[in-house]
């Protein structure tokens, strides 16, 4: 640069000292506001305004790390907050979603009194009678019209286990609803799917402690850095000096950290990973002993993957021969080799089978039930892992089928109710659902605590379909996100940290939620609106046991008996909150009561043989691959470690918001903004068929040729994404359609 | 219905007693409307009031759900036990006698075990391997020392770059780079900057500031940061009280991944190896200031190759920067009072005009010095404690360039009221011209200062030979401009004169429009110098300005002084002068706004801009 610069000046001064009217305030206000005080409580220096007179640690409401939070409390109510040193989860750390977790609480758009509206138009405080009794006159008399389906709900993996319960029991036990699904059906459909195929039960095998322990690590479509920045601290803690394989299409943080990157075209994961079975195989690096004692289909599985050859895999992936060897040989190498798989591999219309692929280079080589080893979904929403066992949408509550009578009939006794009240099959997912809403079937929706007006796939549409609604509640705690805009019906909810209640984290830790903050104005817990619903609609008798969370966690304990989720050795929220949480199985009788523990230890799976199966599919090309008109292949994904999902909560903090691109912006590689002439930091426009939006380009080599990717927060995305599923899991595949771009 | 929340009893007032005061408010209220107090109706009291926790001893739990209950109960009682806090109740309290920080153990290693020798200081060392971007340390930093809300003491920034082979993703966190040479310090004009003598921390003294944010042009990392609800600026102190516990500043202690460090360095290696370096552009980090400024501390050590073929996300777009307008008006106006001053003088020499004239000069001289220092003021977070603005003066040039303002402002009046007043003796009267060149040397003086003060921030666009051309030429069009004025309206036989001064007018305005207009050159460069950035903000974002300050300059500075010159005008040059002064200044105006408003450096990556 062409600044000259002068040398340095050199500005100590020998005169005497100063005059009085020249002297300097040490101390005042002002300085007094910044001053440190010893915190106590164990936790070393705190400003000394917001010194603590207790403190109380409690599970973080953002992603599924499930870090403890140490909340500093003054009269009871939270003042601050630092992560919880003892929890064996985050070890004294947090992202700084974490940090930040409080201030969502206080935002100005809290919603403090019901609103009823049309559609979010002329929204008018009402007060909680006047909203349960429209909230039950509206949907029976949907009911009454046009059936009990016709009405369904879509819950949330934010929500405590107890909460995502009741509603999905009291809908669908209650109300008579049949279909309700969750956005976990956009984060983990897949996992779930490919868990239950393989091993018998949708049972993630790993705990934290695996991170420290291998020796190979494979991280497919995941960003740990980013997206799971606790989770990556295990993982700088690991002795080993592992190799780390990262399989993704753009360089990430995480890539930049790995001993090997394989950036392989968009969608080609696959074929890569069946070839690398195929050179397992080949080789017969393959844990024979394992294979006969635990894994079913192995001889069709070593037939199927012939024709992944290493040509034809090159040719897919990008990978070139000798690498896809040397990898193979890598994971061979390896005494501890452990497989991560999170939203590359999940928002994927063939997630499932590529997942399953995953799973199945696992089990051919033994790496799974030992310590640093396994095939290890990474989950994302902190109670999505709750949500898959409990809010009985796919699966009926404790993971438990409503197609088995026996399941019904066990259920209903714990719950007391007559089992003809339980579905006998489970509801649409969540995609059939808003079909439902296209050709009538679904008239009437209860949205809790997401926001699909910005998430769902194809934007446009999806908010067409919510208009289309005769009747839309949602409950959330914020007037202003995009869906409670369109809302017939707002009912105002208490926050993470207003509430009791508990999250399963990504390695099946049940953690506590406290009540350390008051919700603003009328707003109630979701589980207190629950018990209001129940009341109004006239079951709440059946809910009379319902009294509070924590005597749900003691009836759902009951229903898990038996389950490979058994929790029936946990006896109270006392219990979680002195063990730092507890993992999943924890049965009353011969828990092991480890605080770090992972499964399949004895080899054993969850199919009636007891054997895990070996299930794969021939991969198919993307529905829409770029095109002469369209030349780019739009990846979506996790902007920053500061920003979460639709940014509902994230947004609110101005700490968080200066952590991250405000304005949307699109990777592009060099070569292509060369080619249509765009600078950096040009404005530009992206379209797809279904809609365009205008972004900053960002050119970088760290996305390739014809490939773009754009973070998901901005709401204007999900207006390029295109609908299409995955065919097992029903998850949205929101990480490949075609683009075009041109200088805006 | 009355009753107090915690907040409205004194403090000191334990909860017990608030309980007991606002129950007796409570059943009072109730015997003056002649109800009988009912405690079930204290639920819809807590509600009211939203202050539950003081009747804790009422839980709502204890409230049983009975079947026949009614729905405007159930309402009132979920309302009511929404507002109970139970965390400190229901569970029990860990650490409750621990005084030792719980998380000792995982910093230990992290900071110095032993104290500094002589010659050494505390710095931040950044670990670039280990750092994954999380910027959990600007976050911790935020609760931790209880900042305002969205203020932050720490940014992090991104690179990106290298080729297919390498790509470069590396995030950069940086906060105070606690300097040797603190630029923030030593341009501080109240002396509210100090360097530990022993930890080499740089620190802020929140109640001497006056709010002047100088130190926010000294720095070269953007590092203080203004709070416009204190009137202060305020900066990491690398948690100075917490290290000297032994404890881990708040970054430390919060970053998963141990990228952050306190490490001692040796203050004279730094000086050495600033000496010995032969760019003297180099700085910590692509795009970065020169660590010649100031000599910061700061150390990213690991990924050599990413660092250095890798550049910041936001470099590539200059960005429109504050503008300070009390700041344009000040420059403005004291520059304008100094030309006026001397075009004076020069008229006096001259002999061109009458004493009348020269006195309407210095009047109009002089209420243009009053003016742009009585608007300085305002630019001021703390006005109140302005009269500490010069204690700096040893090395602060806001410091010297008030005390150059005030002689200026002294022989300014001195000259006023020996021209203003008959009454004085012969031989002081005499001294007329002496004073008055008093007043312009000290008016230069003054305004060396002024062009010192941006001069010595090292930013590009504020550089010795266009700040010196800048303030001054300004000084002259303005004092030119002016006198046209004066001696179309005062003097008939002027015409000669204002002919002169027209003339010069024109020469001085080409000369301006000429050394502002040198920045578009950059215009060409490939690389996104500052002073590229700076001509992108001028020719896009500012362009309207620009156009203006051109249009203004072209009619006030050109057209109608060359007229002037030419001698048409000659019967009533008073209007055409008038609307030639109004041009000018406003286009000065403009030119002193572009000044701040466009004037991109070279800053860290991620720095706030």
């Amino acid at each position: 640069m062409s600044t000259e610069v002068a040398p340095i000046e050199k500005q100590k001064s020998s005169l005497p000292p100063l005059p009085m009217p020249m002297e300097r305030v040490f101390d005042g206000p002002l300085t007094q506001e910044m001053l440190l005080a010893p915190g106590k409580f164990g936790l070393g220096m705190v400003p000394d305004r917001l010194a603590p007179d207790a403190t109380t640690s409690m599970v973080c409401g953002f992603c599924s790390t499930g870090c403890s939070l140490n909340v500093h409390l003054k009269n009871g109510q939270a003042i601050n907050l630092s992560p919880a040193v003892d929890y064996p989860v985050n070890m004294g750390m947090a992202c700084p979603k974490g940090w930040e977790a409080l201030t969502p609480l206080y935002s100005d758009d809290r919603g403090t009194t019901p609103l009823l509206g049309n559609k979010g138009k002329k929204r008018k405080p009402i007060d909680w009678a006047t909203a349960m009794e429209t909230f039950c006159r509206r949907i029976k008399s949907i009911q009454q019209e046009h059936g009990n389906d016709s009405v369904a709900f879509l819950g949330t993996g934010q929500m405590p286990t107890e909460e995502l319960a009741f509603l999905g029991a009291l809908a669908k036990f209650g109300m008579g609803m049949k279909h309700g699904d969750g956005n976990t059906r956009q984060c983990m459909a897949t996992a779930v799917t490919a868990y239950k195929q393989s091993f018998g039960f949708d049972a993630p095998p790993y705990t934290y402690n695996d991170f420290e322990q291998s020796d190979v690590f494979v991280f497919v479509g995941a960003n740990p850095c980013t997206a799971h920045p606790i989770m990556w601290q295990r993982v700088l803690k690991n002795p080993h000096s592992p190799k780390i394989i990262v399989v993704d299409p753009r360089h990430t943080e995480t890539a930049a950290c790995a001993t090997d990157h394989l950036a392989i075209e968009p969608k080609s994961d696959m074929s890569l990973l069946y070839g690398l079975a195929r050179i397992l195989i080949d080789n017969d690096w393959v844990d024979h002993e394992f294979i006969n004692q635990s894994v079913n289909d192995f001889d069709a599985f070593a037939c199927f993957v012939q024709a992944f050859t290493a040509e034809r895999v090159e040719r897919e992936s990008g990978i070139v021969q000798e690498r896809q060897l040397e990898i193979a040989r890598l994971i061979h190498e390896g005494q501890r080799v452990s497989f991560w798989w999170t939203m590359g591999v999940n928002q994927s219309y063939q997630g499932t089978r590529t997942a399953q692929a995953i799973i199945n280079l696992a089990l051919i080589t033994g790496n799974i039930g030992r310590p640093g080893t396994g095939a290890n979904s990474i989950t994302g929403q902190c109670n999505a892992m709750g949500s898959r066992l409990f809010s009985n949408t796919t699966s009926l509550l404790g993971g438990h089928d409503f197609a088995n009578e026996q399941h019904r009939q066990k259920v209903a006794d714990v719950l007391g109710i007559d089992p003809s009240a339980i579905p006998t099959e489970a509801g649409d997912s969540y995609d059939r659902m808003m079909e439902g809403i296209s050709d009538g079937r679904i008239r009437g929706l209860w949205i809790v605590a997401t926001n699909p007006a910005h998430s769902w796939i194809h934007q446009e549409r999806g908010r067409e379909l919510l208009k289309k609604l005769d009747f839309l509640v949602v409950q959330d705690m914020y007037t202003t996100t995009e869906t409670a805009e369109l809302a017939d019906l707002y009912l105002p909810a208490a926050a993470w940290g207003e509430k009791e209640g508990t999250f399963i984290n990504s390695e099946r830790r049940l953690g506590l939620l406290k009540k350390v903050s008051r919700a603003p104005g009328q707003a109630l817990s979701d589980f207190s609106i629950f018990q209001l619903v129940a009341h109004y609609w006239g079951v709440g008798d059946q809910f009379a046991d319902w009294t509070d969370a924590e005597s749900v966690l003691k009836i759902l304990a009951r229903i898990s008996e038996g389950q490979p989720c058994d929790i029936t050795g946990i006896t109270d929220y006392q219990m979680l909150d002195e063990r730092g949480g507890i993992q999943w199985p924890y049965p009353a009788q011969g828990a092991n009561a480890e605080p770090e523990r992972r499964l399949f230890e004895d080899g054993r799976f969850y199919h009636p043989d007891q054997k895990a199966k070996l299930i794969f599919d021939e991969p198919q090309g993307m529905p829409e691959p770029a095109s002469e008109a369209y030349p780019f292949v739009l990846m979506t994904g996790r902007g920053s470690a500061a920003q979460w999902h639709t940014q509902t909560r994230t947004g609110k903090s101005k700490v968080l918001s200066r952590l991250y691109e405000i304005n949307p912006f699109v990777e592009i590689h060099p070569d292509d903004a060369q080619r249509l002439g765009v600078t950096h930091q040009q404005q530009v426009l992206i379209e797809s068929p279904r809609g365009k939006m205008t972004a900053s380009a960002r050119i970088t080599p760290t996305v390739g040729r014809n490939r773009v990717f754009v973070p998901m927060h901005y709401e204007a995305v999900n207006q390029l994404t295109l609908s299409h599923f995955d065919p097992y899991s029903r998850q949205p595949s929101y990480k490949d359609c075609a683009v075009k771009i041109a200088p805006a | 219905m009355v009753a107090f929340g915690p907040e409205q009893f004194p403090s000191g007032i334990s909860p017990r007693l608030r309980t007991e005061v606002n129950r007796a408010i409570f059943y009072t209220w109730h015997l003056f409307c002649f109800h009988r107090p009912d405690p079930n109706h204290q639920c819809a009291l807590n509600r009211h009031t939203g202050y539950a926790h003081w009747l804790s001893d009422h839980r709502a739990n204890s409230v049983i759900h009975q079947p026949e209950e009614t729905s405007t109960n159930i309402v009132d009682r979920l309302l009511d036990s929404q507002q109970q806090l139970t965390a400190v109740e229901k569970f029990s309290q860990r650490y409750l006698s621990v005084t030792a920080p719980a998380n000792e153990s995982l910093y230990q290693d992290l900071i110095p075990l032993e104290g500094l020798s002589d010659g050494e200081q505390y710095s931040f060392e950044i670990d670039l391997d280990a750092c994954s971007g999380c910027k959990a340390c600007v976050a911790a930093c935020h609760s931790l020392n209880g900042l305002e809300e969205g203020e932050i003491w720490r940014n992090v920034g991104l690179l990106t770059g290298g080729d297919d082979f390498n790509p470069v993703v590396q995030h950069i966190t940086s906060a105070c780079h606690h300097c040797v040479e603190p630029a923030c310090m030593h341009g501080c004009p109240v002396r509210a900057y100090e360097k530990d003598p022993v930890t080499g921390i740089v620190s802020h003294l929140d109640d001497q500031c006056i709010g002047c944010k100088y130190c926010m042009f000294t720095c070269p990392y953007d590092v203080p940061s203004y709070s416009e609800s204190k009137g202060i600026v305020r900066k990491c102190n690398m948690c100075a009280d917490r290290l000297s516990v032994g404890q881990a500043p708040a970054c430390v202690q919060a970053c998963p991944h141990e990228a952050i460090k306190i490490r001692k360095v040796s203050t004279e290696a730094l000086r050495t190896e600033s000496i010995n370096q032969q760019d003297s552009s180099v700085g910590l980090l692509p795009g970065a200031p020169s660590s010649r400024l100031t000599l910061p501390t700061t150390r990213y050590v690991g990924k050599p190759t990413a660092v250095a073929s890798g550049t910041p996300v936001d470099f590539h777009v200059g960005k429109s920067q504050h503008a300070h307008f009390p700041l344009v008006f000040m420059l403005t106006l004291t520059q304008m009072a100094m030309g006026v001053f001397a075009t004076a003088l020069l008229i006096r020499w001259a002999g061109e005009v009458d004493a009348n004239g020269i006195k309407i000069l210095n009047i109009a001289g002089f209420v243009a010095l009053v003016a742009g220092l009585g608007v300085a003021t305002l630019h001021l977070g703390r006005p109140d404690k302005a009269y500490r603005a010069m204690s700096g003066f040893r090395t602060s040039w806001l410091s010297r360039e008030i005390i150059g303002f005030n002689l200026f402002a002294g022989a300014a009046s001195g000259l006023l009221t020996l021209s203003m007043f008959r009454f004085w003796p012969e031989w002081i009267a005499n001294k007329v011209e002496i004073v008055a060149m008093a007043t312009v040397l000290t008016g230069i003086l003054a305004v060396e200062c002024s062009v010192m003060l941006y001069v010595v921030t090292g930013r590009p666009l504020w550089s010795a030979a266009r700040t010196h051309s800048l303030f001054f030429l300004t000084s002259a069009v303005l004092g030119l401009s002016l006198s046209t004025v004066v001696l179309a309206v005062s003097s008939e036989s002027a015409s000669f004169g204002l002919r002169w001064i027209s003339a010069g007018l024109v020469l001085v305005t080409i000369l301006k429009l000429v050394t502002e207009s040198r920045l578009l050159k950059h215009l060409k460069q490939t690389d996104s110098t500052p002073e590229k950035l700076s001509a992108q903000v001028l020719v896009t974002e500012k362009r309207p300005h620009a156009s203006a300050r051109l249009g203004l300059a072209a009619v006030g500075g050109l057209l109608l002084p060359a007229l002037l010159a030419a001698g048409l005008f000659s019967a009533n040059a008073v209007v055409p002068a008038v609307i030639l002064f109004a041009c000018t200044f406003l286009g000065e105006l403009i030119e002193r706004y572009l000044f701040f408003a466009i004037s991109n450096a070279r800053r860290m990556p991620g720095a706030p801009n």
